[in-house]
């Protein structure tokens, strides 16, 4: 009888140490993303450009001779289906890191899970939260390239460059904390500048029809309109203000629908102002995204942001000292430098205390009817991250 | 009059979308709660029938508003017909989850991308200037004139119509309807089609106007304060609901403060629901049915 129970005793130790050599195989790294759901169009590129990413890593060998196992679930932008995510990851899968690409409404479930097991967590296309800027939250890190408060530096600095400090500034969000949060922010700054802001719309997130907003900008005269909001938002305003015949200077942010609707809308007055750069400067970088964006649901121009995301997840775990370990991939995170390859404006810097970048770059667009292409309007500006 | 012509606009798009809940309703006792998918999958459907009919425009319109009609009516053939017998509340919940489907299949044919039919149709979007400098474009105006044409619609088809006549015979008491030979199913699969493509117009002239994306789905919720403000089982009151919705809407955005744009519809509906429950054309019966 003893004997039986030996036997089975040792079975169990190998089967226990054979599925410990399995895992420890990969690196297993678990994303929860806004798949699908209202807010779906925002996130669900990036993902497939970090998962094309991811592939072409495993392709050329993987980490140090390891797959990297990227395992996405849907959250639909629902914070209970992030939580529920978090916790199969983190308690099922044994995660090395964990990616969030979701709305701001799923950070609290999935910060709260990552810090309680001590595996860090990278915003990934979405939002950096307040807690990746100085003094940065150890085990909290963000790649997305627009960041709360140096978008509206940018973006009214180069307004002032534009058209001097005494314009008319219209401005626009949409009614999330986070887009009102950096628009009541640009309010301020305009101020501060010199400039009047004359109209503060902030357009609920399903909204039918955007003219009765577009109405009080062009009923107040704007001579520019500032608008940091999701990219629906931005650019429908922008064609109903079009459409009641303003004659304005519109800036949005470049998000990753930017290049697509620059062509599409054709109009010289519609700037956009971003980190990342566009597909038309054309670079090497660019042409191996497309490449391996082929046959993919979406462009490659809006993938940029999966794979700056996938490249600094690379570097990190080949600086790890074992890229399967949640504490060694936290530590090389924590001080790390990534050439962006042209895809940004330098490289991307994070050290122990910043976890946003030590510099952000800025380039603003538009489209060149000369031209029929779209061109830059003003090249890289620095922004130091303090 | 800008402010009336952009009150006009939110009116005819609520108007058409809740016309589409007061018919299941009116009819089966059913609330749609899947309306603003299915109003969404017909703007999809005119985005896969224009890459489809590139040469002929028109007709990828109208092949779209036929399979909208198609799906409705398979809708309820194929899923809500098996809730026949159950309770109200269970096929309220077949609707939801009917919805949940749709948002994912959307997504999976069509990724979560924005899309442009107008584009795909090689069609331009012209404003046409009104009296005292208002401007509206054609798409917004093709608004207005669908829903008069719409409600026009309805009207004389269920006032004058055999099968219009039959359904509001099986809204009224199913059993003697039945009883009297009219086919339920029939009428209800006909309500179902009808709900669906009345949506779908909508939402492919909404998308016409200003593009289509995954947030169309919360657009068709939006319009059910106007469905229930004006009474579930009128179609006047689903018109005159979100005339009132619309005024209320384009008013706080104009004159108060447009953060509040998208509470107000339910302040609305709130009130309403305190002085007046059963709505403001809709009969104290049927809500006690509910």
């Amino acid at each position: 009888m003893m004997k039986k129970w030996i036997a089975v005793l040792g079975l169990a130790t190998a089967g226990f140490a054979v599925s410990s050599a399995n895992a420890q195989e990969s690196v297993k790294i678990g994303l929860t993303g806004a798949l699908t759901g209202p807010v779906a169009g925002t996130y669900a590129p990036a993902v497939e450009g970090l998962r094309l990413y991811i592939d072409k890593v495993n392709a050329a060998g993987g980490v140090d001779g390891k797959p990297i196992e990227l395992l996405i679930q849907d959250d639909g932008a629902e914070p209970s289906k992030a939580a529920a995510n978090a916790k199969r990851f983190l308690t099922q899968d044994d995660v090395a890191m964990m990616i969030n690409s979701s709305l701001s409404s799923t950070y609290a479930p999935t910060i709260a899970e990552a810090k309680r097991n001590g595996v860090p967590l990278l915003f990934a296309a979405s939002v950096c939260p307040a807690e990746v800027f100085p003094p940065a939250d150890p085990n909290l890190f963000c790649t997305t390239a627009f960041g709360a408060k140096y978008d509206s530096r940018a973006a009214l600095g180069f307004i002032e460059g534009k058209s001097g400090a005494d314009v008319k500034l219209g401005l626009h969000a949409m009614a999330i904390p986070v887009s009102r949060g950096e628009i009541d922010f640009a309010e301020e700054l305009g101020k501060e500048m010199g400039m009047t802001p004359v109209s503060k719309e902030i357009t609920p997130p399903p909204t039918p029809d955007y003219t009765p907003f577009a109405t009080n900008i062009n009923n107040a005269d704007a001579e520019w309109v500032w608008s940091w909001a999701p990219w629906v938002a931005q650019i429908k305003t922008f064609e109903a203000l079009r459409r009641l015949g303003w004659e304005g200077d519109y800036l949005a942010y470049a998000h990753l629908e930017a290049e697509g609707e620059l062509e599409r809308v054709k109009d010289p007055e519609f700037f956009v102002v971003g980190a990342n750069a566009l597909f038309s400067e054309g670079l090497p970088v660019m042409a191996d995204i497309m490449s391996a964006a082929e046959g993919s649901s979406y462009p490659a121009n809006q993938m940029t942001e999966g794979w700056i995301a996938g490249m600094v997840i690379e570097a990190a775990l080949k600086a790890a000292s074992d890229p399967t370990s949640a504490e060694s991939v936290r530590e090389a995170m924590s001080n790390i430098s990534v050439d962006m390859q042209g895809l940004r404006g330098g490289p991307l810097e994070w050290t122990a205390d910043n976890h946003f970048r030590t510099q952000q770059n800025y380039r603003v667009y538009r489209w060149n009817p000369d031209s029929e292409s779209i061109e830059t309007v003003q090249d890289w500006t620095p922004f130091d991250v303090q | 009059m800008q402010f009336v012509v952009n009150i006009m606009v939110l009116a005819a798009i609520y108007a058409l979308i809740a016309c589409g809940y007061v018919l299941i309703y009116r009819v089966s006792r059913v609330l749609n709660l899947a309306h603003g998918e299915l109003m969404m999958l017909g703007a999809y459907l005119l985005v896969a029938t224009a890459s489809a009919f590139a040469a002929s425009p028109l007709m990828a319109v109208v092949f779209a508003a036929v399979m909208s009609l198609a799906v409705g009516g398979m809708v309820y053939l194929f899923l809500m017909r098996r809730m026949t017998g159950e309770t109200v509340l269970a096929a309220v919940l077949t609707t939801v989850a009917l919805g949940i489907l749709i948002r994912g299949l959307i997504v999976l044919f069509w990724s979560a991308q924005q899309q442009h039919p107008r584009a795909m149709l090689g069609w331009d979007n012209p404003v046409i200037v009104l009296p005292g400098d208002a401007r509206i474009s054609l798409y917004s105006a093709l608004l207005i004139v669908a829903t008069v044409i719409v409600y026009g619609g309805l009207f004389l088809f269920l006032r004058f119509g055999r099968w219009g006549i039959r359904m509001r015979a099986a809204g009224q008491n199913p059993l003697l309807a039945a009883q009297r030979g009219i086919n339920l199913h029939a009428v209800f699969a006909l309500a179902w089609g009808l709900s669906t493509f009345t949506g779908a117009i909508a939402g492919m002239l909404i998308a016409l106007d200003s593009g289509l994306d995954s947030t169309m789905t919360m657009i068709g919720l939006k319009a059910f304060p106007a469905a229930l403000v004006g009474g579930l089982d009128s179609l006047v009151g689903a018109l005159i609901g979100a005339l009132i919705i619309a005024g209320a809407e384009v008013g706080v955005i104009r004159f108060i403060d447009p953060l509040l744009a998208d509470v107000v519809p339910f302040i609305v509906l709130i009130v309403m629901l305190v002085i007046r429950p059963w709505g403001l054309f809709g009969t104290r019966e049927e809500l006690d049915r509910v």
